[in-house]
């Protein structure tokens, strides 16, 4: 239940700071009666009510009985995840499509486990070229090139 | 006449065909992959349809479901693990077969009775949902907004354990809904002076952030999958003798697959479960269920497939997904420009019958590949897991790029992944949240505008006879889920020392 009462604790200052962005909106001469942020406030206020409810629930209802969770580390390595594709959005606009994913692929598939082999750099190549081949040649969407199109452009 | 001219063009001017056959071949290998549910297989599937006409795009989608509900039988008969959440029943008297040598039985049985619940599942689809669209057509903005009340009143229907997470959950969505410009008078809200946010978070983002990059992040701390035996398995169809056996259980999973199907937030994993459970109740040899019976696969098996049609009827004639898969396929529709509702019949028929005619093909599909692709499926699902996951995040962060070219596309389905991750750390469900987004739109616009109508009386929600009916089926929703709610809670109380 510990959870329950972190989770409503973060959801109303979520709450609470989306109520101060709403009512900070300016008012358009367009405005109708309810305005640019009166769904936002009113919703802010139902979050709000919705957290001190569960909280209380949480607070009424006691601890619970433990169960298996995964532990600090094991959510830091899930972020890791996520940390690996913000890397890809980082380095890709310079970089270039084909070798950005490719060291997506490589390092996704050592982060998953693999161990380092030749094995994971010709299945990163391989993927690379395949997706490269989908995306920007057979559905011709414009993946970025990088500073290989300087490069080679001269 | 008019109707299946439409769905006969579908079929012969456009590539609806091989779009059934690939969709349904992605929907079975992903649904065999424990952790990808057809969700997920349609999600990552989507910004692929870009730029595909919308025809073969939306039967692509729907393909993927269909063949995904057939894919999740494999590892729930071969090697105890459902590949989705559907076919969790099949487990239990599907892997018993197999273990007596009987899985390629088990796995036909799972075909065919798959391919008559998706049949009949069209069925209702095809009969339901055109009068249903008619109804709403005489729709005004008060009765739009209503409508909007009563798709976010069905939130209370797929909280799972807490309503009260799933009305915050909603409330997240509906958040997120508001990010961009206004509605009505063109104020930038909540959009710290990025252009990029001008136009709002599309849901389509959401989705495959909350769905496939929230699975890729709890498949890093997940154990590697178990390993299928080469040649576990050679597919084999019911014969006659089999066949009469089937038909009673298929009957009641085609019944319970249409009540849960068009029920929103029931879906199919409910459907196969209390399927199972009438299907043994009404069973001449009840003893032989968790034992190998083929009858506690046939009845699972054909309620989730049933679920694959009738979970579109209220998608398509009203425009509310009532599950992850009909959220994805609505983002389908919406990345093309297409809104589902009323209004679809008359903007789009050919869409909407070129879908029919699509699902009527993905089912024979379904059939067809299900003969020949269990071997390289069986191949796929023994690849290191390591490979796999790679290979989705590449594919999800060069598919989302794709739609927009932006990197901050590609962002925001990261940030939307750590969001659903931290949504299922806390036990908030996240069906809720993509709803919210969805309907967001559609519930406030409506009501400002039926509120310019009425010079700003909120009578007008009362005086439209549609929209009194829907909101008070919008009370009576959410009043037998908070009473289920009191139930729950007064039950779960722990008792005093």
């Amino acid at each position: 239940m510990r959870r329950d009462l972190v989770c409503a604790a973060l959801a109303l200052a979520l709450a609470g700071a989306y109520y101060v962005a709403a009512d900070a909106l300016p008012t358009s001469l367009l405005a109708d009666g309810v305005g640019a942020g009166g769904i936002p406030k009113l919703l802010a206020v139902a979050l709000g009510v919705l957290c001190v409810l569960l909280g209380a629930r949480s607070l009424v209802a006691g601890a619970a009985a433990a169960s298996t969770v995964a532990g600090i580390g094991d959510h830091l390595r899930a972020l890791g995840v996520a940390g690996l594709g913000l890397a890809y959005v980082a380095a890709a606009p310079h970089l270039g499509y084909p070798l950005a994913v490719a060291l997506l692929l490589a390092a996704t598939t050592l982060y998953y486990g693999a161990s380092l082999r030749l094995t994971v750099l010709v299945y990163a190549l391989g993927c690379a070229a395949v997706l490269w081949l989908v995306f920007a040649r057979m559905l011709g969407v414009a993946m970025p090139a990088g500073v290989w199109a300087r490069l080679l452009g001269g | 006449m008019t109707e299946l001219a439409f769905a006969w063009k579908a079929l012969t001017a456009s590539w609806a065909v091989p779009a059934a056959f690939i969709g349904v071949a992605w929907g079975i290998v992903g649904g065999a992959l424990p952790g990808i549910s057809p969700s997920i297989a349609m999600a990552l599937l989507l910004p692929f349809t870009y730029g595909i006409e919308p025809v073969t795009a939306i039967v692509m989608l729907a393909a993927v479901y269909v063949g995904a509900e057939y894919g999740g039988s494999i590892p729930a008969i071969l090697i105890r693990t459902p590949g989705t959440n559907a076919a969790a029943a099949t487990v239990i008297d599907g892997f018993e077969m197999h273990r007596q040598g009987r899985g390629g039985e088990a796995l036909g049985i799972s075909l065919v009775s798959g391919l008559v619940g998706g049949i009949f599942g069209l069925l209702v689809l095809v009969v339901a949902t055109g009068p249903l669209a008619r109804f709403a057509l005489s729709f005004t903005p008060p009765a739009y907004f209503a409508l909007g009340v009563l798709g976010l009143s069905v939130i209370a229907g797929l909280s799972g354990k807490s309503l009260l997470k799933g009305l915050i959950a909603g409330i997240l969505g509906f958040m997120i809904a508001t990010i961009g410009t206004d509605p009505v008078s063109g104020v930038p809200r909540f959009t710290f002076g990025s252009p990029d946010l001008l136009g709002g978070i599309r849901p389509i983002v959401v989705m495959v952030g909350i769905f496939a990059v929230t699975e890729l992040m709890a498949q890093a701390i997940e154990p590697a999958w178990a390993r299928v035996e080469a040649g576990a398995a050679r597919l084999k169809l019911p014969d006659g003798r089999t066949w009469r056996r089937l038909v009673r259980p298929q009957a009641i999973g085609a019944a319970i697959g249409t009540f849960e199907g068009v029920t929103p937030g029931a879906g199919g994993t409910i459907a196969a479960f209390l399927s199972y459970n009438e299907a043994r109740r009404w069973s001449k040899h009840p003893e032989e269920f968790g034992e190998g019976s083929v009858e506690g696969v046939a009845a699972p098996e054909c309620a989730n497939n049933v679920v694959t049609g009738t979970a579109l009827v209220p998608l398509l004639g009203l425009g509310i997904p009532g599950s992850n898969s009909a959220a994805i396929l609505l983002g389908g529709f919406l990345l093309h420009g297409l809104a589902p509702g009323p209004l679809l019949f008359e903007k789009s028929p050919d869409v909407v019958y070129g879908l029919y005619a699509g699902l009527l093909v993905a089912n024979i599909a379904m059939l067809l590949l299900g003969l020949v692709i269990l071997t390289p499926c069986l191949w796929l699902v023994n690849r290191p897991k390591p490979y796999l996951m790679a290979f989705i995040l590449a594919l999800v962060v060069s598919g989302v790029f794709a739609m927009e070219a932006s990197f901050f596309d590609v962002a925001l389905v990261l940030a939307a992944g750590v969001l659903g991750y931290a949504l299922r750390y806390f036990g908030v469900p996240t069906l809720p949240l993509v709803l919210g987004v969805v309907l967001g739109f559609m519930v406030e616009s409506n009501y400002r505008r039926a509120l310019v109508l009425s010079g700003g009386d909120h009578a007008i929600f009362v005086q439209d006879p549609i929209s009194l009916g829907l909101l008070v089926a919008a009370a009576a929703v959410i009043a037998l889920s908070l009473r289920r709610e009191v139930k729950l809670v007064s039950t779960e109380r722990p008792l005093s020392p």
